[in-house]
C-alpha cells in the first residue's frame, strides 16, 4: 500500500464503520461494537505504518467544492511529522477507550448508537488531524461538535446530559463563529486557505493589525474547542456523557483539537505578535482559574475535568510563547495519554461503585481495585508533574519556553504557569486521598470489586504510556525534546509547588470525611455559569420576545396586515354596489352607456 | 413537444387527468416520478455543458404567439435553472408522498393533489420560462393553489384569515412585481419579452442605455415586489403563520420550492439588467438581509410552536440567500444557488417531520410537549435530529458547503479595511449561532429528556415506511449534495460568472 | 315612395321603443316580462338596421342590402335566444318557485 491509500483508509474506515452501523447493524448492539472497534483498531495500525512512510509523500486531493480560480476548496491530506504523531495519540487513545468500552458499555440500550457516535468521531478527528486547508479543518471541526453533541448527549432522556450536550455544541458554534470569521480574513490577507501556500504569503501581509485580528479570530476556535476562558463552561457539564467518552473527546483528543489547529498555524502565530501575547494570556489564566475551580469540586469526574482545562491552558498557553509551540504538542501528546488514564480509571471507579462520582462517597478502593490504584495513582504522578513521570518532562519544557521569552507578557503566563504548578499537585492529591486510601464511606464502595480485564489492561496500557511516552517520542513522530532543567529557576520552583502542594493536599484531607475548607467562589467556579445563564437569559428570552411583541405588533399589522385591511376597506366601498339585483346592474349598465355615449358624441 | 415542455406540462396533464376521474394519489405520484425521471434526463444530456451564455439555450424551444411585441412560450435550460428544476421535481415527489392517502383527506381529494401539481407546474414554468411574461405568469399559477389549500385543508381555526391575509398581500406583492417587471420591459425597449432580447438591448458598448433614475426607481420596485415573495424583513409577515397552518405538502413545496422564484428573479433579471439600481440600494439590501438573519433568527427563538418556529427559521435563512447575492461576486451567486437547493431541500424536511408529527401527538405547541419522545419515536427522532442539523448547516449537508460559499463570497471583494458587505457578513456569521439555538432547543424539548408516562402509553407509533420514503429521499438528497457539492456548482458556477460580469 | 316618412320618424319610433323596452326591463318584476322587453328592445334595433337600409341607397339606386341582411342575421339569434331564455326561466321557476327578480338575488354574498 502507498502513502495515499493509507491516509485514505485512515481517514474513511471510521466514516465507513458509521455509516455501516447507522444503515445496516443499528439493532445489533454487539455486531456493530464490533465493527467500530474493528475500524479503530485497523487505523491505529495504519497510523502506525503511516509513520514508517517517506517524509515526502503526498496523498491525492479529493475536490470537494471547486469554483474554477475563484476559490479551489479540497479534501487534501497532509501528513508531516506533527499530524503524524497526533494521528498515533487519536487513534491509540481511541483504541483503548473503544475497548474499555466494551467493557463500559455492555449492558446500554444504546449501545449501537454510541459506537456509531464514537466512529463518527474518530473519523471528524482524524479530519482535523490530516487538513490541509482552512475550510476542510473548520468542515471537521464543526463534525467533531456534532459527534461530541451525540455523544455527551448519548443518555438523552436524563435532562442534565440532553442540556450538555446542547451547551457543549452551542458553546463551541460560538468558537466557531470567530473562527469562520479568522479563516476568511486569513484568506483575504493572503489570497489561500491552504496552510502551505499561507506559510509562504503570510510574510507578505502588510496590514499588520488585520493580520493580528484574523490570527485572534481563528484564536476563538481553539477557545471553544479547547475550552479557555471565557468559552470554558461547557467542558466540565460534558462530563454528564459516559466516562470513555470523557477520556476520550473531553481529555486526550477533540480538546487538544484546538491546541493542535495553533501548532498547526504556528507560521502565523509568528507573524502576529500581539495576537500570541493575547493567546499565552488567555492559556496562562485558564490554566490558573481552572485549577482553583478544581481545588474544590467533589464529583471525581469533574475535578478531572477541570484539571483537563488547567492542562489544556498550559499547551494554549505555550502556543502563544515565542518557540513555545513544540513545547505545547509536547505537553499534549503526554496529557493525552496519562489524562485518559485517569479518566479511564475514574470511569473504572464509577463502574465499580454502581456510578456513584462523589468523591466522599467513596474511600478505601485501594485494596478493593489493587490495579485501577496503581495506575490511577501512575497517572496523578504524572499529571502533578513527579520528575521522571511524562508530565513532568513536558511541563518543564512550556515553563522553560515561557521563561526564556523576552515579553512582558510571556512573563506574566509564566507566574501563572508557577502557579498552577502548587495547585495541581494539591487537589489531585486531595482527589487521591479522598477516594481510595482511608476508610469505605457508603455501602457501594464497601462492596466495590475490581473491573475485568476488558477494562484493566487499557489502563496498563495507558500507565505504560505516562511513564514511557516521553522515550517513545521519536519513533512516534511527536514533537518537542526531553531535557532537564533541574536547577534553573523555573525547575526549583515547580519542584517546590510539587513538593508544597502535595503536602498540603495530603495532610488537610488525610482521615476526613468531609471537606475541612469550603471556598464557595472556587466551588461555584467563580458564579461564571449564572453569569452567562443571565446573559443568555436576557440576549435569548428576553430580546427574542421583545422582537417577537415588535414583530406582531408593528411589523406584521403595518406590512401585512396593512395591504389586507386596504382592501378591505376598498372592498366595503364597492359592495355597496354590488346589490345582487340583476335590474340594478342593467341600470347602471345603461347608465355606463349613456355616460359613453355623451362623452363620445359631445 | 420538447423533454422541457413535456416537463412543464405533465404535472397540468396529470392534474387534468385527476379532475377527469383518474385516481388522484397514483396518478399525482406517478406524474411526479416521471417528471424526476425527466428532469434527471436532461441533467444528463445537460453532462458537463458549462455553457457561459447568458440567457439558457439547452434545448432551448420557443413557440410565438406575438410577434410584436414578442411573446413567445419559451423554454430553455442552463445550470441555474437545471439545479432548482431538480429542487422542484425532488420537493414535488417528497411532497406528493407525504400528502395523506385518499381516504384521509377531510374534503375532495382531487383538489388536494391537483393543487400540489399546480404549484409544481407553475414553479417548473417559472424556472425554465425564457420569456419575461411567462416566467411572471407561470408563478401566478402556482400562487393560486396555495391559497385554496391553505383555507380549505389548512389546520388551526384562523386559516380562513390566514389564507386571505396571504391572498391579498401576495397579491400586492405581485402587483409591484408587476409593475416592476413592466417598467423593466418597456425601459429595455418594449419590444420584447424574450430574455435574450432585454440583455441584448442593455448590452450596448456605451454601457447600460437605462438610466440611473429609472434603474433605481426599477430595482426597488423589483426588490420590493421579488422580497414580498421571498419574505424579506420586513415583508415577512405573512410566511410564518402560513406555512404553520397550510397543509404539509404545500409548505413543503410553497417554502422549498415557490419561494424561490423571488430569488431567481433576482438573479437572473433584476440584478445583471439594472445593475446600478443594485448597486444604489445595496446598502438597504443589506439592512434589510441582516433583519432577516438577526432580528428573525431572535424571533424564531422566541416562538412557543415547533411549525411556526420552522416558518420563521425558513424566513430566516432567506437573508443568507440575500446575502450570497448582495456580494455580487461568482462566488457569493453560487453559494446563494446552491442554499436555495440546499434550503428547499431541508425546509421540506422539517416540515415532513413536523407535519408527522402533528399528525400523532395533535398540537405542536411547546408548552404542550413534554420531551423524551426520541425514546417513544426512535426512527423520527433520529431523522428530525437529521433535519435539525442540516438546517442548522452541519458539514456533510448541501447547507454547509452552500453557507461557507455565501461567507466567501461576501469577503472576496475586501479592500484594505472591512467594508459594509463584511460587516454584514460578519454579523450574518452571528446567524448561525442564533440557528443553532434555536433548533437545538426546539430538538431538545420534544424528543429528548425524559419521557413522560402518558407519552410512552400512547397509541401512536413511530414512523411508517411510507412516512419515511420521502424524508428519506430528500434527505439522501440533501447529503449527496453535501458530499459532492461539485456535482451542481459544475452547472451553476459558469452561469453565474456569465451573469455576474455581465455589463461590467 | 313619397309618403312623406323620412329617416327621422323611423329612427324616433325605434328610439321610443328602446327606451320602453329598457324602462321595462329596469323597472318590471315579472321575469318573463323583463324577456319581452328584452325582445322589445332588439326589435327596435332591428327597425333601426332596416330603416337604415332603406335610405342609404348605392350609385345604382338600390337599398343597401347589409343592414337587412344584418337583420335575418338577428331575428334569428333572437329565435334561439328566445328558445334558450324561456327554458332557462322555467328552469329557474322549478328552482325558486318565483318568477320575480327581486327574490333572485343568490349574486348577493
Amino acid at each position: 500500500m502507498d502513502a495515499n491509500t493509507i491516509a485514505w483508509l485512515i481517514l474513511l474506515l471510521p466514516l465507513a464503520s458509521a455509516a455501516v452501523i447507522l444503515i445496516g447493524t443499528r439493532r445489533a448492539a454487539g455486531v456493530s461494537a464490533l465493527i467500530s472497534t474493528g475500524s479503530v483498531i485497523v487505523t491505529f495500525v495504519l497510523s502506525l505504518v503511516l509513520l514508517a512512510v517517506p517524509a515526502d509523500a503526498t496523498a491525492q486531493p479529493l475536490s470537494w467544492l471547486n469554483l474554477g480560480e475563484g476559490l479551489t476548496i479540497n479534501i487534501g491530506l497532509l501528513f508531516d511529522d506533527l499530524a503524524r504523531g497526533m494521528m498515533i495519540i487519536v487513534t491509540g487513545i481511541g483504541m483503548l477507550v473503544h475497548l474499555f468500552s466494551l467493557g463500559y458499555m455492555k449492558d446500554d440500550d444504546g449501545k449501537a448508537r454510541y459506537f456509531a457516535g464514537l466512529s463518527l468521531f474518530m473519523f471528524s478527528m482524524t479530519g482535523i488531524v490530516l487538513a490541509d486547508n482552512f475550510v476542510m479543518m473548520f468542515l471537521f471541526w464543526e463534525l467533531v461538535g456534532v459527534s461530541s453533541y451525540i455523544l455527551i448527549g448519548h443518555w438523552y432522556n436524563k435532562d442534565s446530559a440532553a442540556d450538555a450536550a446542547k451547551k457543549a455544541f452551542l458553546v463551541n458554534r460560538i468558537g466557531d463563529f470567530g473562527f469562520m470569521i479568522g479563516i476568511l480574513l486569513v484568506w483575504v490577507l493572503t489570497g489561500s486557505i491552504y496552510f502551505d501556500e499561507i506559510a509562504k504569503a503570510v510574510g507578505g501581509v502588510e496590514n499588520a493589525g488585520l493580520l493580528n485580528a484574523a490570527v485572534l479570530l481563528v484564536f476563538c476556535g481553539a477557545v471553544g474547542k479547547s475550552a479557555q476562558l471565557p468559552l470554558h463552561v461547557w467542558l466540565p457539564d460534558a462530563m454528564e456523557g459516559p466516562t470513555p467518552v470523557s477520556a476520550l473527546i473531553h481529555a486526550a483528543t477533540m480538546v487538544a483539537a484546538g491546541v493542535y489547529m495553533l501548532a498547526r498555524v504556528s507560521f502565523l502565530l509568528v507573524e502576529a505578535e500581539g495576537a500570541a501575547h493575547a493567546i499565552a494570556l488567555v492559556g496562562g489564566l485558564t490554566a490558573f482559574v481552572a485549577a482553583l475551580m478544581a481545588t474544590q469540586q467533589n464529583d471525581i469526574k469533574r475535578v478531572l475535568a477541570y484539571s483537563t482545562l488547567s492542562q489544556l491552558g498550559y499547551m494554549i498557553m505555550a502556543q502563544g510563547i515565542h518557540h513555545g509551540s513544540e513545547a505545547g504538542m509536547f505537553h499534549l501528546y503526554t496529557h493525552a495519554w496519562f489524562k485518559a488514564l485517569l479518566f479511564l480509571g475514574s470511569g473504572a471507579v464509577i463502574y465499580a461503585c454502581h456510578h456513584e462520582q462523589d468523591i466522599w462517597k467513596m474511600g478505601g478502593l485501594r485494596t478493593r481495585m489493587p490495579k485501577t490504584f496503581w495506575t490511577f495513582a501512575i497517572g496523578t504522578a504524572a499529571l502533578i508533574a513527579v520528575p521522571g513521570t511524562s508530565g513532568f518532562f513536558s511541563k518543564e519544557a512550556i515553563l522553560e519556553a515561557a521563561w526564556h521569552d523576552e515579553s512582558g507578557f510571556a512573563k506574566v503566563a509564566w507566574a501563572l504557569g508557577i502557579a498552577v504548578a502548587f495547585l495541581t499537585p494539591f487537589y489531585m492529591v486531595r482527589l487521591f486521598v479522598v477516594a481510595f486510601l482511608g476508610k469505605p464511606r457508603t455501602d457501594h464502595a464497601e462492596h466495590a470489586k475490581e473491573v475485568g480485564a476488558i477494562m484493566w489492561v487499557p489502563l496498563a496500557v495507558l500507565a505504560a504510556m505516562s511513564l514511557l511516552s516521553p522515550v517513545l517520542m521519536g519513533p512516534l513522530k511527536a514533537s518537542g525534546h526531553v531535557a532537564f532543567h533541574l536547577f534553573t529557576p523555573t525547575g526549583l520552583l515547580s519542584l517546590a509547588g510539587l513538593v508544597v502542594g502535595a503536602f498540603f493536599g495530603w495532610k488537610l484531607y488525610t482521615g476526613r470525611d468531609s471537606d475541612p475548607i469550603s471556598i464557595p467562589l472556587f466551588a461555584n467556579r467563580f458564579y461564571l455559569d449564572d453569569i452567562y445563564q443571565g446573559i443568555v437569559r436576557v440576549f435569548q428570552d428576553f430580546v427574542g420576545l421583545t422582537l417577537d411583541a415588535i414583530d406582531r405588533y408593528a411589523i406584521q399589522p403595518l406590512t401585512t396586515r396593512g395591504p389586507a385591511l386596504g382592501a378591505l376597506g376598498l372592498g366595503y366601498i364597492f359592495r355597496a354596489f354590488q346589490t345582487g339585483n340583476v335590474q340594478a346592474y342593467a341600470f347602471l349598465f345603461g347608465l355606463g352607456a349613456v355616460i359613453m355615449l355623451w362623452l363620445l358624441v359631445f | 413537444m420538447t423533454l422541457l415542455e413535456f416537463i412543464v406540462f405533465l404535472p397540468l396533464l396529470a392534474a387534468l387527468a385527476i379532475l377527469i376521474g383518474a385516481p388522484a394519489r397514483y396518478t399525482a405520484l406517478s406524474a411526479a416520478i416521471l417528471n424526476v425521471i425527466a428532469v434527471l434526463l436532461v441533467a444528463i444530456r445537460f453532462g458537463e455543458n458549462t455553457l457561459e451564455t447568458l440567457t439558457p439555450s439547452f434545448m432551448a424551444s420557443s413557440r410565438e404567439l406575438l410577434a410584436s411585441p414578442k411573446l413567445s412560450l419559451a423554454f430553455a435550460v442552463d445550470g441555474l435553472s437545471l439545479v432548482l428544476v431538480l429542487l422542484t421535481v425532488i420537493v414535488t415527489v417528497a411532497a406528493v408522498l407525504a400528502s395523506p392517502a385518499e381516504g384521509r383527506i377531510k374534503g375532495s381529494p382531487k383538489l388536494y393533489y391537483v393543487s400540489s401539481l399546480f404549484i409544481s407546474a407553475g414553479a417548473l414554468g417559472a424556472f425554465l420560462s425564457t420569456d419575461l411574461f411567462f416566467f411572471y405568469a407561470f408563478h401566478e399559477l402556482a400562487l393560486i393553489p396555495t391559497f385554496l389549500m391553505i383555507g380549505i385543508f389548512g389546520s388551526g381555526e384562523n386559516r380562513k384569515r390566514t389564507a386571505w391575509t396571504i391572498t391579498l398581500y401576495l397579491g400586492v406583492g405581485s402587483l409591484i412585481l408587476l409593475a416592476g417587471l413592466l417598467a423593466l420591459f418597456f425601459q429595455c425597449g418594449g419590444q420584447s419579452f424574450a430574455f435574450s432580447d432585454l440583455y441584448e438591448s442593455v448590452n450596448t458598448t456605451e454601457g447600460n442605455p437605462i438610466p440611473g433614475d429609472a434603474q433605481n426607481s426599477t430595482f426597488l420596485l423589483l426588490l420590493i415586489g421579488f422580497g414580498i415573495l421571498i419574505s424579506l424583513f420586513p415583508f415577512h409577515s405573512w410566511a410564518p403563520p402560513a406555512y404553520a397552518q397550510a397543509p404539509t405538502p404545500i409548505s413543503m413545496l410553497h417554502a422549498g420550492v415557490l419561494k424561490k422564484f423571488g430569488l431567481y428573479g433576482l438573479i437572473r433579471v433584476a440584478m445583471p439588467l439594472l445593475p446600478e439600481g443594485a448597486a444604489h440600494w445595496q446598502t438597504l439590501l443589506l439592512v434589510l438581509l441582516l433583519g432577516n438573519i438577526i432580528v428573525i433568527g431572535l424571533v424564531t427563538i422566541a416562538q412557543r410552536r415547533l411549525d411556526t418556529m420552522l416558518g420563521y427559521s425558513s424566513v430566516m435563512h432567506m437573508g443568507y440567500v440575500f446575502l450570497g447575492i448582495a456580494s455580487g461576486n461568482a462566488i457569493g451567486w453560487s453559494g446563494a444557488a446552491l442554499l436555495m437547493f440546499a434550503h428547499g431541500i431541508s425546509i421540506a424536511l422539517l416540515f415532513a417531520l413536523a407535519g408527522s408529527l402533528r399528525d400523532r401527538i395533535g398540537s405542536l405547541e411547546f408548552d404542550a410537549i413534554r420531551g423524551g419522545l426520541a425514546k417513544k419515536a426512535p426512527a423520527l427522532g433520529l431523522l428530525f435530529g437529521f433535519a435539525a442539523f442540516a438546517s442548522v448547516g452541519l458539514p456533510g449537508f448541501a447547507n454547509f458547503a452552500s453557507e461557507v460559499l455565501v461567507f466567501f463570497g461576501g469577503f472576496k471583494d475586501m479592500g484594505d479595511g472591512l467594508g459594509a458587505l463584511q460587516i454584514a457578513t460578519i454579523v450574518a456569521l452571528w446567524g448561525v449561532v442564533i440557528s443553532a439555538v434555536y433548533m437545538l432547543r426546539a430538538y431538545r424539548n420534544v424528543f429528548k429528556g425524559p419521557l413522560a408516562d402518558a407519552d410512552a402509553n400512547a397509541s401512536w407509533s413511530d414512523l411508517t415506511v411510507l412516512e419515511k420514503t420521502p424524508v428519506l429521499l430528500l434527505l439522501v438528497a440533501l447529503m449527496v449534495v453535501g458530499f459532492m457539492p461539485n456535482l451542481l456548482l459544475m452547472w451553476v458556477t459558469p452561469v453565474m460568472e456569465s451573469l455576474t460580469l455581465f455589463g461590467r | 315612395m313619397d309618403s312623406g316618412l323620412t329617416l327621422n320618424h323611423f329612427l324616433a319610433i325605434s328610439g321610443a321603443l328602446f327606451a320602453i323596452g329598457f324602462a321595462g326591463v329596469l323597472i318590471r318584476r315579472n321575469i318573463i316580462v323583463i324577456f319581452m322587453c328584452l325582445e322589445l328592445m332588439l326589435s327596435a334595433a332591428n327597425l333601426t338596421l332596416v330603416a337604415f337600409s332603406r335610405f342609404n341607397t348605392t350609385e345604382a339606386g338600390l337599398p343597401d342590402y347589409n343592414g337587412q341582411v344584418l337583420l335575418f342575421f338577428i331575428i334569428t339569434v333572437a329565435a334561439a335566444e328566445v328558445a334558450v331564455g324561456l327554458a332557462i326561466i322555467v328552469a329557474l321557476f322549478r328552482a325558486r318557485q318565483t318568477i320575480d327578480v327581486t327574490q333572485i338575488v343568490s349574486m348577493k354574498n
